[in-house]
This record gives structure tokens, sequence and C-alpha cells, in this order.
């Protein structure tokens, strides 16, 4: 069996933002929809601000509550766990926006319907790595089977992160590591 | 070209009047039928009303023509890229795979590329201006508009006898060798002022000179083999995020990672070890840092001996003049951190250290960076494969410039004096010019030397890849100056502040509309840049306006251009190849580009690896009598930093959403970065009065700018950080309005003239 995965590791991230508009870049978003983005840290969970940062966009949850919110059936779960939506079918009701703690899916108003992270389903079909983990330069945020890789490092609740157990959220991840630092007086 | 991408273009000229989403984007490829039934993986889990996968995103390898590009922009990375066309209509970029530096990926501003293309702000025609800053633009053909330029220049000749009149500013906004065509396009006309020198790194090209002989790094991926890294003043984290893996990877192996640098950046916060340096005492704690290795016997004796001339005078100035409690007081780090990392330092072999661009920005820049270098070399690093003093390098730019390289008219009079090279660039190919010669003024003082141009003075401005009014110093004298210039021409992408005091803009390709070559300052790959798409609306490349310019002005008075009057970009590309490129790269022709990137076939990783300087003595120079000559300190010595001249310091670095004053202003990348902040220290906000979110001004004796501030302990608290950065057309904040065109030490020697102390900068700040 798959079940793929996001994994991020926020020790590695160098903050680039380069996966965000990788995935612009892919999918040609419209202006003001972002479907991955950095997400910094707050000081209680690493001492400076804007410094560390959980690159994110869906969690392909096991137990998707966007999916089962959708009362037109506009989201799909591949057998590979991945949790895709169709535009096409979306009335635009924003249950799943309601329903998502983790604001994956993002409304389009122009649009008038909902859009998310697809984990390039189309790309990973074609042997491809999703467009957010080819541009990532540090293998900060990488592809996972969590059938296969082992992912006994990681965690799946970090600091900052909705600890929602009952979606099972796919997404793992690496704590960030701060420096010896040396300042000046002033 | 034009018949193969012909109906994508007319798709997009027809849609691209208004707004395009991407779904009108999709519905428009439907329409001609190029979007097939998509296949799921059909192993659907859960989801009754899913039989149909939606239709956006990637379809298929075989939906696409794939072409090779190269982003020219002004950094270290210079990404091969592939250009993804459907239709003749560019739907997204990646990296080259073919480069290991790249490894397939781009930034977040090379990701942004489609958005450029398809931006609704672009330039789409030649535009007049109906008094300039008004806004009151006029579409114009191309014929009036070369028509306009070509009967001033004829004007400036006819009344001044020579083109001196003429001033031609570029620099950075296309590093593309073909886009040398600018340069060849005033050369074809005569003998031309020209704004020379680089705001970016001149005085470090000079300290390396003085020091090794060239400006020479290793290739950025031995990093990996470093036993101990300084990260000194650079900021690869933002802008050379590929160079970052290298880091890592040594780190990984057991390597410490130091980085020195007045702001707690996104690098220091990955390294082991960061050090909150006084800014412009870079120069102090490392020749403290040098006198402690005498003091523990640490340097490499036999490399020095071997090696170096003049070090046992500078030792002897080390021994004199220099203690490392001295160096702690002037930068701020503690003597004792200062001895333990030299110790460790040295003993490990190889040892490296990045020399950032920002730490030469002072008035006393380049001698900062020569006793950077000096350290280094002490410890016995440099051309060690993983050593090095590592700043940039031109060692693979050996192309023909056959598009700069253009000669003036019969009979063309010119300037008489001095000049040195015209940019760093400068391959000192320049022409025929026995006699006469162009007129160089200084790129970094722009607004002074027009107020000051007599005999003739300036009276007509053209400017390429360059948006002065952003990036250039002092923007309000800038302004005045503009003021005695009755004709300012601007080739750019979009609406700048420099084109918005223009009389005449001139729309311009982007990289995807135009063929050219690309190398890099930092690492050692090549990558061609193929057309990947028509050019849009009625854009011409910087060499294609030179061409129509050529024919324009020959056809009004026979004999006043030599540019060609046709070219064809591809061929113009493929002249600027020659043998030593070939060789160099190991290629037999440009066309194993379209393979992909190609890397230079080096000796070794490490630069001087045998040892042979490029210095008049063959050795490493701790002692330059070429410094002397430009009139710096023979020795490598300390000196003074600029004093401050308003209470806080301002630094006004690159921020990793454009590139100057691209990029930023692109709708997608505001999706990311939506508004430029002052980053002000708790304390300081403490005692301004100011939290997070506050509109403050910010001032100096040069200007004043108005934004929100973020309080943030990256910056120590007496320190005000900005970045630079052009957010559109609908905001004004510049940072350069604060930055006065004070110099930096050196630059004359290699680029022809001194840098700008971009970071010996002062202002105060007030709640707005």
């Amino acid at each position: 069996m798959t079940r793929y995965a996001f994994s991020v590791n926020a020790e590695l991230c160098i903050g680039c933002s380069s996966c965000g508009m990788a995935c612009k870049n892919q999918y040609n978003l419209d202006p003001g929809m972002v479907w991955r983005k950095l997400y910094p840290l707050s000081e209680e969970i690493y001492p400076h601000k804007d410094r560390a940062f959980y690159s994110l966009a869906c969690n392909h949850c096991s137990q998707p509550a966007c999916l089962e919110g959708c009362p037109v059936g506009a989201y799909t779960q591949r057998e590979d766990g991945i949790v895709v939506h169709n535009e096409d079918v979306c009335i635009g009701c924003r249950n799943c926006l309601r329903n998502c703690p983790f604001g994956a899916p993002r409304y389009n108003e122009e649009e008038g319907h909902v859009e998310k992270c697809s984990m390039c389903w189309q790309r990973i079909d074609e042997g491809l790595l999703p467009a957010c983990v080819q541009a990532c330069p540090t293998n900060a945020l990488t592809l996972v089977d969590l059938d296969v890789d082992d992912v006994s490092s990681t965690v799946q609740y970090p600091p900052g992160f909705p600890y929602r157990p009952d979606l099972e959220p796919s997404t793992r991840f690496v704590l960030p590591v701060a420096p010896k630092i040396v300042r000046r007086d002033v | 070209m034009q018949e193969k991408h012909g109906s994508g273009n007319k798709n997009i000229q027809q849609t691209l009047g208004n707004k395009v989403s991407r779904r009108d984007f999709l519905k428009m490829m439907t329409a001609v039928g190029a979007i097939a039934a998509l296949p799921g993986n059909g192993l659907l889990r859960r989801g009754p009303g899913a039989s149909v996968m939606p239709s956006t995103g990637y379809e298929g390898k075989d939906a696409y023509q794939v072409f090779h590009n190269a982003c020219p922009r002004n950094c270290y990375d210079t990404c091969g890229m592939l250009s993804y066309v459907k239709d003749g209509v560019l739907k997204f970029v990646e990296g080259d795979p073919a480069s290991t530096f790249t490894r397939g990926g781009l930034c977040v501003k090379g990701y942004s590329y489609p958005r450029s293309v398809y931006s609704p702000d672009r330039i789409k025609y030649p535009m007049k201006q109906e008094g300039r800053g008004t806004g009151n633009w006029v579409r114009i053909s191309w014929d009036e508009a070369l028509d306009t330029i070509a009967k001033k220049i004829l004007e400036l000749k006819e009344q001044d006898g020579s083109l001196l009149g003429l001033g031609m500013t570029k620099y950075s906004g296309n590093f593309g060798i073909t886009h040398y065509g600018v340069e060849g396009m005033m050369s074809s006309l005569g003998y031309t002022t020209r704004f020379v020198g680089t705001p970016c790194w001149p005085a470090g090209i000079d300290a390396q000179n003085f020091d090794m002989g060239n400006m020479w790094c290793n290739d950025p991926e031995d990093m990996v083999h470093s036993k101990y890294i300084i990260i000194w003043g650079a900021n690869p984290s933002i802008n050379s995020i590929h160079s970052m893996k290298y880091i890592n990877e040594a780190k990984r192996r057991g390597a410490k990672v130091l980085v020195i640098d007045p702001i707690f950046t996104q690098t220091a916060a990955k390294a082991n070890e960061y050090w909150q340096i006084k800014p412009g005492a870079d120069g102090a704690l490392a020749l403290g840092m040098a006198r402690h290795l005498l003091d523990k016997k640490l340097e490499d004796k036999a490399w020095l001996e071997e090696n170096g001339e003049g070090y046992s005078e500078f030792a002897s100035y080390l021994r004199r003049e220099i203690t490392v409690d001295w160096a702690a007081e002037q930068s701020g780090i503690p003597a004792e951190r200062i001895k333990q990392i030299t110790e460790e330092f040295a003993s490990v072999k190889p040892a490296t250290i990045w020399l950032g661009y920002g730490l030469q920005r002072h008035t006393n820049g380049g001698a900062m960076v020569r006793a950077i270098d000096a350290f280094v070399a002490m410890t016995g690093n440099i051309g060690k494969v993983g050593g090095g003093a590592r700043y940039g390098h031109l060692f693979t730019w050996g192309f023909n410039y056959n598009a700069l390289v253009q000669s003036a008219p019969e009979g063309s009079i010119g300037y008489t004096g001095v000049t040195g090279p015209m940019g760093e660039f400068d391959t000192g190919q320049g022409g025929n010019a026995a006699t006469y010669t162009d007129r160089a003024f200084n790129i970094n003082k722009i607004a002074q030397e027009i107020l000051d141009a007599k005999e003739p003075p300036v009276r007509m401005l053209y400017v390429a890849n360059k948006n002065v009014l952003s990036q250039d110093f002092d923007r309000n004298k800038i302004i005045e100056a503009f003021k005695k210039l009755d004709l300012i021409v601007v080739a750019d992408l979009f609406f700048n502040p420099t084109v918005e005091q223009a009389d005449i803009v001139l729309p311009t390709t982007t990289l995807f509309e135009d063929w050219t070559v690309n190398v890099s300052y930092w690492h050692y790959w090549m990558s061609i840049n193929e057309q990947a798409i028509a050019p849009m609306y009625e854009t011409k490349s910087d060499i294609e306006i030179a061409s129509a310019l050529s024919a324009k002005i020959n056809s009004l008075k026979a004999g006043s251009c030599t540019f060609p009057e046709n070219i064809d970009p591809k061929e113009m590309m493929i002249k600027e190849f020659n043998d030593g490129i070939y060789s160099l790269f190991g290629i037999n022709s440009w066309e194993d580009l379209k393979n992909g990137a190609h890397k230079a076939k080096l000796v070794s990783s490490a630069s001087w690896s045998d040892n042979k300087f490029g210095t008049p003595s063959g050795k490493y120079e701790f002692k330059s009598a070429i410094a002397e000559e430009y009139g710096h300190s023979a020795l490598v010595k300390y000196k003074e930093p600029r004093e401050a001249y308003a209470s806080y310091r301002l630094l006004t670095p690159h921020s990793m959403y454009g590139l100057h004053s691209q990029f930023q202003n692109l709708d997608w990348m505001l999706d990311y970065n939506p508004e430029p902040l002052a980053y002000i220290h708790p304390k300081l906000a403490r005692e301004k009065g100011l939290v997070d979110g506050d509109t403050v001004r910010v001032y100096n004796k040069t200007g004043e700018v108005q934004l929100k501030v973020s309080v943030n302990d990256i910056v120590p608290a007496d320190t005000i950080l900005m970045y630079e950065a052009w957010y559109g057309q609908n905001n004004p904040f510049n940072v350069n309005i604060l930055v006065d065109d004070e110099s930096s030490d050196m630059g004359k020697y290699k680029t022809g003239a001194p840098g700008v102390a971009i970071h010996d900068q002062f202002a105060e700040i007030e709640k707005a």
C-alpha cells in the first residue's frame, strides 16, 4: 500500500517560500489565491520571530473533515491518501472551510468555488514530485510514503499545529533548532 | 518562430486585454480542444460525486513543448530553467534538472515568472508621456518613437559636434550576454557618456584584485568538503537558496557554521553560532582574529613562506597595532568568542569564509574585505578545495561580446581625457577607440554627474536594464538632475518609477520572448535561453531596439550608426560563443546547451589551486603596490568606518521577494509579501512608543519614507532594517530615498568607479 504525505522539516527549512510560489506557478493560481504558504512559528515555540516556519498546504487527512461535510461530493480521497477537490463540482458553500481546522481549502471569490492543494496527483502519477517538493532547495519539504518510509523521528502534532487526532492529518514534522547567539551590547 | 507560435500568441492577445484568471486560460485552451480528458489514478476510495477529476494543474509531459531558459537576474544562483509551453502559452516553469547546483528548483522569484509575462501591468507598446510624472501616456508607433529618438541624437551631434550629450545608464536588469547590445547600440552611434561602475560589489572586487590579482571564488558546490564555514555578511537563505544545501551537507558531515551579520538573518538561524557584529567593524574583527592566530602560532607558516608577499610586514603591523580586546570593543563580539572561533577555524582544513556583498558597501568596505581575505590566507586555506575566501568570479564570462563590440561611425568625435574600465564586465575590447573614448561618469552618482556635466552637458538619457529612480542613490537629487535633460528614454517591462519620469518608454521582451545565454558570478554553470514564446504585444529585445534605431537614424542621415540593421536574436546569441567557451565547458557547440545546463570543466573546484596568483609578485599580496597606486593603504590595514550622521543605523539589504526593484510589484508576490516593513528591536520600540503595525516616519538628511513597523529582535536596538523593493505603481516606498551617494573606498581600479556606502546610512524614526 501507499500512503502519501508531506514531511515538513523546520530545521532544514530556510523560509524561502519557493514551495508556495512553485504551487502558484504550477496551477497558475489567481492573484489572491495561496494553496501553500509558510506559517512563522510564534516566539513561544521558537525564540525568534520570523525565523522558523511550517510550510503548510492541505494535510491530506485520513479522515478528511472537508470531504465528510461536502454536500455535493466535490472531494475525493484516493487510495494513496491524496484528498482531491473538484472545482467543477464545487458549489462554493464553504462548508469545508468551516470544517477544516488547518485552513487548507481556500475560497475563490471571483470564481465562486473552493480550491486547495491536490498534492499534484497528476505529477505523482507520472512519477514526478509535487511542484512544492521539487522546489524545495534544502529537502526540508519532502514527499513520504507513511506505509514505507521511516518517519519515527518526526512528529505528527508539533507545537502550534492543531491537535486533531480525529482527522489524522498525514503531514509529519521535524522541529527547528536555534543556534548559539552572541549579541552585542546596545 | 513567429509561425510556430502564431496561434498561441493570438489567443493571448484576444484574452489579455482583461484580467486573465487561471480558469479563463483553461476555458480558452478547452475551446481549442487542447485539454483532453485527464486520467485520475482510478483507485478512488471515497467520495460519491467524484467521477471527474479536476482539470487544473500538470497535464502530463506530452502536453507541453519544453524550452531551456536562464534566469538573467543579478543573482548568485542564475538558475537554468525549463519553460513548459502549450499552444504558444507559457504554462509554468521549473529549474533545469541538468544543473546539480539548482537541482530542478527555482526560488520564490523564479516561480513567479509566468505572472510577470502575462501581467496586466506590462508595457505593451511604445508610448510617450506628455509631462514627466503626469501619467499622461499616449500610445505611439515604433516608427514615431524611433523617429523622435533618432532626431534628438542627430540634433545633439549637430549642436555639440559629438554625442557626449547622450548619456546611457544600464546595469543588472538582465545579465544575458546579448543585452550588452545596449552598450553596443551606444558605441555604434559614436562616443557617448556612460555611467560606469557598479552599485553592487566593486569595493570587494578591487580588494580581491589587490590581494590575489583577481576575484575568483571556489565552486560553491565544494563547500560540502569544508570543515569550517564562516558566512560573513552573506544571506544565502534568501538570495542564494541553492547554496544552502552544500552548507547543510557540510554541517551534516560535522562542519561548524558561524554566521557574522548585523542582522540575525535566516541564514544565521540555520548556523551553529551567530555573531551580531557592529556594521563597519568587520575589518577590525578580522584583524583581531588574525592577531590571535599570531598569538597562538596558528598561522600556516609554510604556506605563507611560499606564497605570502609582504606578510612579515603585515604580521608586524598586527603585533604593533591590533589586539583581540580592541577588536572585541570595535565589533561588539566578546574576546573569548573571537579567540575560541579563531582557534577552531585554524585547527581544521579546509575551512572557508564566504564574504557577502553587503559587508563591502561601506566607506571602509574594500579595506574590510582585504582584512578578511588576509585572515583566510594566514590559515593557509586559499587555493584549497572546500577552502577559500569566496566572493565571486568572472571566470566563465569569456564570451565574444559581439553585441557589445561596435565601432563608432567614421569621423566620430569623443572624449579625450583618461578613462578606466566601463564596469566590472568590461573585457577591454571596447571598439576602435584609438584617439577618442566614451566619457565615463560614476554610475553611483548619476544625479551629481548630470548636474555637474559641462562641455557638453548631458541632454538625453537612455536607460535600459535599470530602474534609476528605485535603485540609484539620493532620489530627490535625481529628480532635480533629470530636469536638465531634454529627452529621457527608458526601455522596460513595467511602469516603474524611472518610466514615470521618462518622455518615451519602449516595451521590452521578457526572457521567454528572447534568445540569449547566461553564466553566473558564483557557480560555474552555463545555460542557454531559448525563445519559448513569441514576443507579446509590440515588445522588442534590447538588440532588436538597437537594430531598429540603427535603421531609423541611418534613413534620416546615412552613416549615423553602425549597428546591424537586420538582426536575428538567435543568430546574435550564437555569435557570442567561441572556442574558448566551448573548450571551458567541454561542449562542441552551443546546441549542446539545448539538452540542459553545462558546467565548466575545472582543473580544481578551488580557485588559485596552483598558488599562482595574478598579482604583480605572483603571490598573495598582504602589501599591494597597486592598492597604493589607487590611493589606499598598500598594507592590509584597519580603516575607520563612516561616522554616524543620525541616531540609528539604517540597513537596506536585498529582500527575498525581489531582485532590487524586480518581482515585488507582481500581484503574485504581493500575496506572499504584501507591504514593506521597518524592523526595529523591542527596546527601540519601547523608547519610541511603537507597537507592531504602527506607521512610522523614517527620515534623514536625504529624504523620508513612511511604512509600518515590525517589532523584532532580529535587529539590534540601534538599527532600523528595511528591505529594498519596488511594490508597484501604487506604493511610493523606496529605501534609496534614504541612501545618500557617499562612495565606498574601492572600485575604481577594476570597475571604473567606487561603489556606494549603502550600509553606512543613518536615520531617525518617529511615529507618523
